[in-house]
């Protein structure tokens, strides 16, 4: 039986510019709004949109990945044909590779693919954040009679140099490729997310393994060789919230913006379009006489007897009494203990911040730096943590830190 | 099969005390009345179960049985989908005898006597759902092992609650208390109207199962209907029956008062480390997005679920799934169950609203302490 679209996420990157918080976990699996993951957001989109069979590309520290997707049940993609893959790299008779770039795991999981014998293949990727209806892009490009489309977003002039751009006509056709040009013909960003026809993929994907000089890329080696061939390449114009949260910066702003759905950030509240996650299974939250909560998102577990202004806190996070937290993100299992102050930063999972620690600054006209504590961390008493920080390893008591 | 499986059935009487709380029951039934912001009372007998590696259990539904299949649906959130047991749920059914289904725990498990039969695990464990408790199956039933009891039964020390002997008459239901010499019940007390402390059963059994096949054959030969009243108290004499005593945090739900106080007595952090510091209980999943404090907001003493957006003034307050309260509104000393709404300028005190009870604008609403109000299921005030 063929599916006619299956999807393929590329969950492999490292993530290197969240330092702290990539140490030992990919880039997909970061923690993200209050209770979810980034990859939630990937693979809530398949199954809202009908999609249920999705690959997931692993390399990087899968381990906290792997467990985290299991059998797919959150996420409604435990089927009996079909539903969630983990696919690593794996050795074969002759020889073994690592997934050497983005076109090359796909070409590795070409069996994988054909099992499903699909029309359509959708390549997604696990760092994004983004509300979108997979299944009108591909009413798109079947419209088009496209072989390839690729979801863009139009991006102010001035930030157009930062992407992977893509020059259409009035038709919507792809007629150039511009990655990171000095000189924009276009403000049409890639997203990254495109829908192939199969026969098309499988092709290209094998003449670009038969390329020794190619760097197995999509941006850099598939599309230009599509360009090339003159291939139907349409361009799918996307309006709504979409947030590559590839820095520290950026997946700080993201957070932050959930705090005003009405105006920049992405709408968690939408019964027709759920974002799925695995449950924390604790307790509701907990907020005590003498707290103080403002304008923030709390979920189960979190225990607050001090001060929480604009801010995101994940499960079970402990703010201890006269503890103060400002414009952060503190992630599941943190406690804060009482009289520290923690401002404008990234706490991730299980860290400890010692009592009258001071982390983080809020930003003044010379620094806004995100200070940012990687997983497991202790910040010992009375220690502090400048605004541009990256700790990664414990802090002990009364130590400083820039 | 390891040392460490409990080689136990369960079998849960989830309509059990239905007749104390008629209208939390109106839509429902004991089990699944909603409890501590986001569960419902089974969760606690039922997690407790699991984690005691009981996963053979029966759920023996006699009516108003909709919102607990719903939320039970295959049982996958308490991990009881099994290929060997797992969850499952015994509605009644007449016999071709008798038209009616069965009354007492005598007919219910007369009906599962065949199921009971094809079994292998050695021990039975019975309990009702109106007790939310983080409960050890497992000491239980070593403790029933070690005293070579015939049947073990658990039971706190505590006085029986006025209302609960003013309400419970012998036709709506039955409470029992014991005397208890060397650890052996030598006397069963069916709604005593004695004031003052007593250990109280809690209605939890342990029972090895080929007994249990036999008591429950004879009794529902003679049309007896009632375990404890038509079972065991005839046979104090012959039968050991044990009595376990628990001294662990624990609320038994009587009323709508006690249901409205055992969810304000978790707002003392001190009780809520009780109950929930233990294994993690479960409950369905309803993926909400975590609740929104709007600027504006102001909370003290509040415990709260995901999906609330919290714009107003709260205290002293529980707050289910997805309650939304608007800018200027007040609640206090309230229970507001899942997608309840109150709208802006509203002003609430000791309320206990049921599911997506809406308080328009600008209406005051208020219980006291002694009497709080409860506004049903889908009403708008």
């Amino acid at each position: 039986m063929a599916k006619e679209m299956i999807a393929m996420l590329l969950a492999g990157g490292q993530g290197s510019r969240l330092y702290a918080l990539t140490q030992e976990l990919a880039k997909p699996a970061v923690p993200f709004g209050g209770k979810y993951r980034i990859i939630d957001f990937p693979l809530s989109n398949c199954v809202n949109s009908g999609i249920d069979t999705v690959g997931i590309l692993t390399q990087y520290q899968p381990l906290v990945l792997n467990e985290y997707i299991g059998n797919g049940q959150p996420w409604d993609l435990d089927r009996l044909y079909g539903g969630v893959h983990v696919l690593p790299p794996y050795q074969k008779a002759s020889g073994s590779d690592w997934y050497k770039g983005t076109a090359n795991a796909i070409y590795q999981n070409i069996s994988f693919i054909e099992r499903y014998d699909p029309e359509y293949v959708i390549i997604l990727s696990g760092d994004q954040i983004c509300k979108q209806d997979y299944s009108d892009f591909l009413k798109f490009h079947k419209e088009k009679n496209a072989e390839f489309s690729v979801a863009v977003m139009e991006v102010p002039w001035e930030e157009a140099p930062r992407f992977g751009l893509m020059v259409a006509d009035e038709t919507d056709r792809i007629t150039e490729f511009q990655e990171k040009p000095k000189q924009p013909k276009s403000n049409l960003a890639s997203m990254g997310i495109y829908i192939f026809n199969w026969d098309i993929l499988k092709k290209y994907l094998e003449e670009d393994e038969a390329d020794p000089n190619s760097e197995n890329d999509f941006g850099n080696n598939i599309i230009p060789n599509l360009l090339r061939d003159n291939r139907r390449m349409y361009a799918y114009r996307f309006n709504g919230y979409w947030k590559d949260v590839g820095t520290i910066a950026s997946l700080w702003e993201a957070n932050m913006e959930i705090l005003d759905p009405e105006h920049s950030g992405i709408n968690l509240f939408d019964e027709d379009w759920k974002i799925y996650s695995r449950n924390s299974g604790m307790n509701g939250h907990k907020i005590n006489t003498g707290a103080v909560v403002e304008n923030s998102m709390l979920t189960d577990g979190c225990r607050i007897k001090g001060t929480v202004k604009h801010s995101i806190l994940f499960a079970g996070v402990h703010v201890e009494e006269g503890a103060v937290i400002e414009d952060a993100v503190v992630m599941g299992g943190s406690t804060i203990k009482s009289g520290a102050v923690v401002k404008h930063c990234i706490v991730a999972e299980n860290v400890t911040i010692g009592e009258n620690a001071i982390v983080g600054a809020m930003p003044t006209e010379t620094e806004n730096g995100v200070a940012t504590i990687g997983s497991g961390i202790t910040i010992g008493d009375n220690a502090k943590i400048g605004p541009n920080a990256m700790i990664m390893r414990n802090v002990e008591g009364g130590e400083e830190k820039c | 099969m390891l040392n460490s499986n409990t080689n136990a059935l369960g079998v849960i009487f989830p309509n059990s005390y239905d007749a104390l709380v008629p209208e939390l029951v109106n839509v429902r039934l004991m089990a699944s009345i909603p409890f501590a912001s986001r569960y419902r009372l089974i969760d606690f007998i039922l997690s407790s179960m699991a984690h005691c590696d009981i996963n053979k259990i029966s759920v023996m539904v006699n009516n108003n049985y909709h919102s607990l299949m719903d939320h039970l649906d295959s049982g996958r959130e308490w991990d009881l989908v099994r290929k060997n047991g797992g969850l499952h749920i015994f509605p009644p059914f007449a016999e071709k005898t008798s038209a009616k289904p069965y009354i007492g725990r005598v007919g219910a498990l007369a009906s599962l006597l065949d199921f009971l039969r094809d079994q292998k695990e050695k021990y039975v464990v019975i309990t009702d759902t109106n007790l939310v408790v983080n409960f050890d199956f497992k000491a239980m039933i070593q403790a029933h092992i070690d005293s070579g009891a015939d049947v073990t039964v658990a039971y706190n020390e505590q006085e029986i609650p006025e209302s609960l002997m003013k309400n419970l008459s012998n036709d709506k239901g039955f409470y029992y208390n014991f005397d208890i010499k060397d650890g052996r019940v030598t006397k069963i007390y069916v709604n005593s109207r004695d004031a003052g402390v007593k250990n109280f059963s809690m209605n939890i059994f342990v029972v090895e199962r080929e007994l249990l096949i036999d008591l429950i054959n004879t009794a529902s030969v003679r049309g007896q209907e009632y375990f404890e009243r038509d079972v065991l108290l005839p046979q104090l004499g012959k039968l050991n029956v044990q009595a376990y005593k628990y001294d662990g945090y624990m609320a038994r739900i009587w009323d709508t008062k006690s249901y409205f106080d055992e969810n304000m007595r978790l707002l003392d952090d001190y009780n809520l480390d009780a109950l929930f510091s233990g294994a993690p209980i479960y409950t369905k999943i309803r993926d909400d997005n975590p609740t929104r404090y709007i600027e504006g907001a102001k909370v003290q003493n509040v415990m709260a679920a995901d999906g609330c957006v919290i714009e107003g003034e709260v205290e002293n307050s529980v707050l289910f799934r997805g309650v939304k309260i608007a800018k200027g509104a007040r609640v206090k000393n309230s229970i507001l169950m899942q997608g309840s709404v109150v709208e802006a300028g509203a002003d609430i005190e000791y309320l206990v609203m049921d599911k997506n009870v809406t308080i328009t604008a600008g209406k005051e609403m208020k219980g006291t302490n002694t009497f709080p109000v409860y506004i049903g299921k889908f009403q708008t005030v």
